[in-house]
C-alpha cells in the first residue's frame, strides 16, 4: 500500500442483491458518452462511436448507451449503476481503444469503485463454522460429577517446582554429599 | 437543459440578494474574485441541496430503449404492452387521466395501471415459493417464508436492484418501496402472460428465492412458545416425555449469568437438543428450538 492509498475508503468485497447466485445480470444500467463534434480532444471518442460502438452495443444489449454532443467541451463517459451510483470518466484525448477498455471496466464493475480500497481479496459473513468459544467448549466431562469444595480442583492447575525450591534442593543434596565425603575420610 | 438548470440555480442564489456584491474597475490584482466566490458559496449553502431530479426528466432518456435493455438485463422476452402496463402505478394512471380531463384532451388514451397484474403476480410468487419450500419444510415454516419473501420490503429491494427505480411510472420520485414491490409482482405476471408460467417461475426462483441465500430459515420462522411446540411435535413422533437437564452453568447470580440446558428423551436417554440462555427458562426454550431444528433437518434428509 502506497501513501496515495492511505486516504482511500476501506471496503470489503460485496455482491449487490445476490447477483450471480440465480443468474448474473450486468450492474451497469446506462452509459452517456458526451463529446464535441469538432474539438480535437474528442477525436478518439468520435472514432470510437464511428468504428466500435455498434459492436459494443450488440455485445451488451443490457446497457442503454446515449450520446450527447456538446460544443467545445471535454469528452466524458458517464456511467450509471443499478445501485444508484454514477461514475464520471474524463476521456480527454483518449484513443478509441482506451475508451473501449474503460467501457469494458465499467461494464464489469458493480458500482463506482473510485476512492475505495479493498481490505482483503476475500470476504465471508461466517468466518467460523464451529461458532465462538464458550466456557463449555472442550470442557472436561469429569467436572460434571465433581463435588465441590474439592481440594484437587481448588489448587493451581500447574504444579511445578519454583527456582527457589530447586536451589534449596540442590543445597540440601550438596550438604548430604559433604557429610558422606567426611564420613568416607 | 443544463444551461437552464444553471440559470435557475443562479437566479435562486441571486434572488437571495442579502449583501450587495461590489465590483471595482481596475487593472490590478482582482481582489473581488475571492469574496465573490465565497459569497456565492455561502448563499448556495443557505439555499440547500438541489431537489432530486427524476431520471426521465434528463435530455438523454429514451423509455423504449430502457425497456428493451431491462428485458435483456433479466434475460427474458416480454410482450411490450404487458411490460409497459406492469410499470404504471395506479395513482399515476389516475392522476394522468384526471389531468387530461382537466385540460380537455379528448385524444388521451387512459393508461392501464398494474393493479390487476400485481395481484396476479403476487399469487404466482406466493404459490411457487410454497411449492418449493413444502418439499423440505412443514406448512408453518413455509407460510412464514412465503410472507417474508413476498413482503414489500424484500421485493422492493429486489426491484431496486433490477433498475426499476427509474422505469416505474409513479407519482412520487424516488418511488416508494410498495410501488417498487407492486411493479416487480406485476412484471412476474407480465412474464407469465408473455412467455408462460415456467419462465415466470424460473424468474421467481432466480430473483426472489435466491434472497434466502446466506439467511437462516429459523431466523425468519420462530414459534412463540418453542417448548410447547416441540412437545406437540414429539407427540406425533411417539415421544411422550422429555427430561430437561441443566448441563452447565456459569457466573450464576451475576449480570452475565449463563445456563446450558439439554433436553433428553426420557425413554432412551438420548439428547434431543441443547441450548444456552441467561436464565434456565430461556435456555430451555433455546434447547427446544434446537431440537425442533434437528427434527426438521432429519425430515429434510429423509
Amino acid at each position: 500500500m502506497s501513501n496515495s492509498h492511505l486516504f482511500l475508503k476501506p471496503a470489503f468485497i460485496t455482491t449487490p442483491g445476490q447477483n450471480g447466485v440465480g443468474r448474473y445480470f450486468c450492474q451497469l444500467q446506462r452509459v452517456v458518452l458526451k463529446f464535441c463534434k469538432n474539438n480535437g480532444s474528442s477525436r478518439g471518442m468520435r472514432e470510437f462511436i464511428e468504428n466500435k460502438l455498434i459492436d459494443f452495443v450488440k455485445e451488451t444489449p443490457e446497457v442503454a448507451v446515449y450520446m450527447k454532443p456538446r460544443r467545445h467541451r471535454t469528452p466524458i463517459i458517464r456511467a450509471e449503476y443499478l445501485n444508484g451510483d454514477t461514475q464520471w470518466v474524463n476521456a480527454r484525448n483518449f484513443t478509441e481503444d482506451e475508451i473501449l477498455k474503460w467501457l469494458q471496466l465499467l461494464k464489469t464493475q458493480s458500482s463506482d469503485k473510485t476512492g475505495i480500497r479493498l481490505r482483503k481479496l476475500l470476504h465471508t459473513d461466517h468466518p467460523s463454522v464451529q461458532g465462538p468459544w464458550t466456557p463449555y467448549t472442550f470442557r472436561d466431562p469429569k467436572l460434571n460429577l465433581a463435588e465441590f469444595p474439592s481440594p484437587e480442583l481448588a489448587g493451581p492447575h500447574v504444579v511445578e517446582t519454583t527456582a527457589t525450591e530447586e536451589l534449596l534442593e540442590m543445597y540440601k543434596n550438596q550438604q548430604i554429599e559433604d557429610v558422606n565425603e567426611k564420613r568416607a575420610e | 437543459m443544463l444551461c437552464r438548470q444553471t440559470l435557475n440555480l443562479t437566479s435562486r442564489i441571486i434572488n437571495q440578494n442579502l449583501i450587495p456584491i461590489q465590483f471595482i474597475n481596475s487593472r490590478n490584482i482582482k481582489r473581488w474574485v475571492s469574496p465573490t466566490i465565497k459569497e456565492i458559496n455561502r448563499r448556495r449553502k443557505k439555499v440547500g441541496p438541489d431537489p432530486i431530479k427524476p431520471r426521465y426528466s434528463y435530455l438523454e432518456w429514451n423509455y423504449d430503449v430502457e425497456l428493451y435493455c431491462f428485458g435483456k438485463r433479466v434475460g427474458e422476452t416480454f410482450k411490450d404492452n404487458f411490460l409497459r402496463e406492469a410499470l404504471v402505478q395506479r395513482e399515476y394512471a389516475n392522476v394522468e387521466e384526471f389531468r387530461a380531463e382537466k385540460e380537455g384532451n379528448e385524444s388521451y388514451v387512459p393508461e392501464e395501471s398494474n393493479t390487476q397484474l400485481a395481484s396476479e403476480g403476487h399469487k404466482i410468487i406466493y404459490n411457487y415459493i410454497g411449492e418449493v419450500y413444502l418439499k423440505s419444510y412443514p406448512q408453518d415454516v413455509t407460510t412464514a417464508i412465503q410472507n417474508y419473501l413476498t413482503s414489500d420490503k424484500l421485493l422492493g429491494h429486489v426491484a431496486k436492484y433490477l433498475g426499476l427505480t427509474d422505469l416505474v411510472k409513479s407519482v412520487e420520485y424516488p418511488p416508494e418501496t410498495k410501488t417498487l414491490a407492486d411493479a416487480f409482482k406485476a412484471i412476474v405476471a407480465a412474464l407469465e402472460s408473455s412467455s408462460g408460467l415456467e419462465r415466470a417461475q424460473l424468474f421467481v426462483k432466480d430473483f426472489v428465492i435466491v434472497q434466502m441465500n446466506g439467511k437462516d430459515v429459523y431466523d425468519i420462522w420462530t414459534p412463540e412458545r418453542p417448548f410447547d411446540y416441540l412437545m406437540k411435535l414429539l407427540e406425533e413422533k411417539g415421544i411422550k416425555e422429555v427430561e430437561p437437564r441443566l448441563c452447565n452453568q456459569s457466573a450464576v447470580n451475576t449480570i452475565l449469568a449463563n445456563y446450558q440446558v439439554g433436553l433428553y428423551n426420557k425413554a432412551d436417554k438420548k439428547l434431543l437438543g441443547i441450548g444456552w440462555g441467561e436464565s434456565v427458562k430461556i435456555a430451555k426454550d433455546t434447547a427446544a428450538l434446537d431440537a425442533i431444528q434437528k427434527i426438521y433437518c432429519k425430515h429434510n434428509s429423509n
